[in-house]
């Protein structure tokens, strides 16, 4: 601001008895303006007893106050008049009971219809967040606690939209991302960005569990712009959410790009799954020891480098090696091929399917 | 501060017909640093997540101080949690992520501001306050991690493996710092970890956890000398102990245990206690730490009713010790912690003396401690 009006800029506060002393309205309200010695003063929020006022010396022409006192009357209403927060919860519950309506229909197209309150709201690039609540029924707080926790955690300008039973949209600004840089004004590199989305997720989950509700799984996508792909990026989440829930047990944190040969394999029709899993009959055993499934998952993790598995499993090389090299003698796969890594993959992932059944 | 209780607590899953926590009973004393260890799958998690409100309850009381919460939501518990993961807010920097949760609380912000920056001093992060999680290092990480539940002041910390995520020499350092950090709180804390190392050096009572059932809880002293049974035994020190499976005879007044290259006497007070319990004549599992083979002459000349012979079929000299992988005694290899100065060769065939005062003796039925039933 100081930059536009070419001059300082101060916020300061002033009880209301001084306002009307130097001349303002004995109601003050977000917008009122007076000229003082001390510069051009507008009421940017009123309380109680005091108001807070907008300052500046800077030569300001009649358009220029017009417009900052608009802005400010804009600013409070949107605050706190215009929408209160039953109204929030209840343009936000309509627009829910529609995204849900069009995944039932099968409509993952559609684009937000106008006739929404919130769909001004949507047309900025925004972060969608799945969130699914396991708490008991008893401790579902209210949609305006969560907005609350939610908006100290994210920004003022997200949105909370609730779909089914504990299960919310949270979509938060795409600004997010280059908060997470390190250095303000750091552009994110397109690579960057899904790091910094699980991040975000992470931390999401982590101050759900901590602060709100207890456990949680939250599922999060790429930037979108709402009123174009809302419903798709819900139905994807969701999807995601339930694969992640399926294939991956003690996982709460979900991506979409993650989850590709888990969205494979769960399409594969249950006899030709069964098939295969009796074709690789014994096999399965081993995925009953939780040293080889653990070792399993890191060496996959960590695209087959057996020096960086051993590292992060914290074990010797040659441990490692001994730990491969018995599953070849035991299983008759050699997870260091390509073809028996893939087999051995699909097979784990199949395995923790069926071994609930 | 308060101290945490644990009455005939059961954990069952829906659709699984077996539990995953089994009466769990435990009084953790205020100011208490407890710790469950055990291998994956034991419940060790389950019950930490079933204090902190995670998991419901399926059966049993949860108290909190005087306080019964089985219904009561984690937030409102009075306990602060660090987990493995744990996740920073990536996009806020360390002060306001120390800070959200109090923020949150509505805490008056110089009360805040006093917290977190005694809890940084505390960590040793001042110097962090104004960077971003992406910043920092994973110990550094970790510590603001810890941070955040410090600065919440809470009645009881929680940690989940908080350390497996990190290498094993910055493991040893935080290791140090927390225990050094929990005594100055004087907060309760109940610490989860699958590395027995940890739970030995950390915990003032370690409580050793198998298939969901409590096996042994007491003192990392008492743990390591008097396990009460095969398990614990086994899974508290490093090497783990060496068991070796042989039969129990009377022989001129004595009692001898006999296995493959192994005829021993057993010391008086045990072998009175192994009669009067009908145990003379069965298979019976000894246990022998390996620091309590001995290849010294003065131990070997002391000890003429405990020698035995073995062949080194490995060894590992780490410079103020030396493992030694003994062939010939019992079906496996017995490992014996001797002097790193010891010039042993692998293929030596060596005489070691078993200091009997600190054997253990395991009915094989059972897998119970007979000595210390």
């Amino acid at each position: 601001m100081q930059q536009l009006m070419n001059g300082s800029v101060e916020i300061d506060t002033m009880s209301k008895t001084e306002w009307v002393k130097a001349g303002g309205a004995k109601l003050p309200e977000s917008g009122d303006q007076l000229e003082l010695d001390q510069g051009y003063t507008l009421v940017t929020k009123v309380d109680n007893h005091h108001v807070q006022v907008l300052r500046t010396q800077a030569e300001l022409t009649l358009l220029e106050k017009e417009l900052l006192s608009w802005l400010a009357k804009q600013g409070s209403m949107s605050k706190s008049g215009s929408v209160s927060a039953s109204e929030m919860e209840r343009q936000a519950r309509k627009l829910g009971e529609w995204l849900q309506q069009s995944i039932d229909a099968g409509e993952w197209r559609s684009e937000i219809p106008e006739r929404f309150e919130l769909h001004h709201r949507l047309f900025d690039g925004m972060i969608p967040f799945l969130l699914m609540s396991e708490q008991a029924e008893n401790r579902e707080p209210s949609y305006v606690e969560l907005e609350k926790v939610l908006r100290s955690y994210l920004s003022d300008d997200m949105l909370l939209i609730p779909l089914r039973e504990r299960e919310w949209l949270i979509l938060g600004t795409d600004r997010l991302l280059a908060e997470v840089e390190t250095n303000e004004g750091d552009m994110i590199e397109r690579g960057e960005t899904k790091e910094a989305l699980v991040s975000l997720a992470t931390g999401l989950h982590q101050m759900i569990t901590e602060e709100w509700g207890g456990d949680c799984h939250v599922a999060v996508g790429e930037p979108i712009i709402p009123t174009e792909s809302l419903v798709y990026a819900v139905a994807t989440l969701r999807e995601t959410i339930n694969l992640g829930r399926k294939f991956h047990v003690g996982m709460h944190v979900h991506m979409p790009w993650l989850v590709h040969l888990e969205r494979l394999l769960s399409g594969i029709p249950e006899p030709v799954r069964s098939r295969f899993m009796d074709e690789m009959s014994g096999r399965q055993d081993l995925f009953t020891d939780p040293e080889t499934v653990s070792t399993l998952d890191a060496f996959f993790a960590m695209d087959c480098n057996v020096s960086e598995t051993a590292k992060r499993l914290f074990i010797h090389r040659n441990t490692l090696l001994y730990r491969l090299d018995k599953l070849k003698q035991e299983a008759g796969l050699d997870v260091r091929s390509f073809n028996d890594a893939i087999l051995v993959r699909l097979l784990m992932l199949l395995y923790k399917v069926t071994k609930r059944k | 501060m308060a101290g945490v209780r644990l009455e005939h607590v059961y954990k069952k899953y829906p659709g699984s017909d077996k539990a995953s926590v089994t009466d769990f009973n435990l009084d953790i004393a205020d100011k208490e640093f407890l710790v469950l260890v055990g291998p994956s799958g034991c419940g060790k998690s389950t019950t930490l997540r079933m204090i902190a409100g995670l998991e419901e309850i399926s059966e049993g009381k949860l108290y909190i101080g005087d306080r019964v919460v089985n219904d009561v939501a984690p937030k409102d518990r009075d306990i602060a949690m660090v987990f493995q993961s744990y996740a920073l807010y990536p996009h806020m920097n360390v002060y306001q992520n120390m800070a959200f949760g109090l923020k949150l609380r509505k805490f008056r912000k110089d009360e805040i501001d006093r917290r977190v920056r005694e809890a940084a001093r505390t960590l040793e992060i001042e110097h962090l306050l104004d960077r971003k999680p992406k910043a920092l290092s994973g110990g550094q990480r970790q510590r603001v991690a810890l941070g955040r539940a410090i600065v919440r002041e809470p009645q009881v910390f929680l940690m989940d493996e908080p350390l497996s995520n990190l290498d094993a020499k910055l493991r040893t350092q935080m290791r140090a710092n927390i225990s050094k950090l929990m005594k100055r709180l004087e907060t309760t804390c109940i610490y989860v970890t699958h590395d027995q190392t940890e739970a030995m050096t950390m915990g003032d009572r370690i409580v050793v956890m198998k298939d969901g059932f409590i096996q042994q809880a007491a003192t990392p002293d008492e743990l390591y000398n008097h396990p009460v049974n095969l398990f614990v035994a086994g899974f508290i020190g490093a090497p783990a102990m060496n068991f070796i499976t042989g039969q129990l005879s009377e022989e001129g007044g004595a009692v001898r245990f006999k296995a493959t290259g192994i005829n021993v006497v057993i010391p008086a007070g045990k072998a009175q206690l192994l009669r009067d319990k009908g145990y003379i004549g069965r298979e019976m599992i000894v246990g022998i730490r390996p620091e309590d083979l001995h290849e010294e002459p003065v131990f070997i000349e002391a000890s003429p009713n405990s020698v035995i012979s073995a062949s080194i079929e490995v060894s590992e000299n780490l410079g103020h010790e030396m493992f030694l992988y003994l062939n010939g005694l019992g079906k496996d290899n017995v490992i014996a912690r001797v002097d790193g100065r010891s010039q042993l060769q692998e293929g030596q065939n060596i005489k070691l003396a078993i200091d009997m005062n600190k054997i253990h003796i395991f009915d094989k039925d059972t897998e119970l401690n007979i000595l210390e039933a």
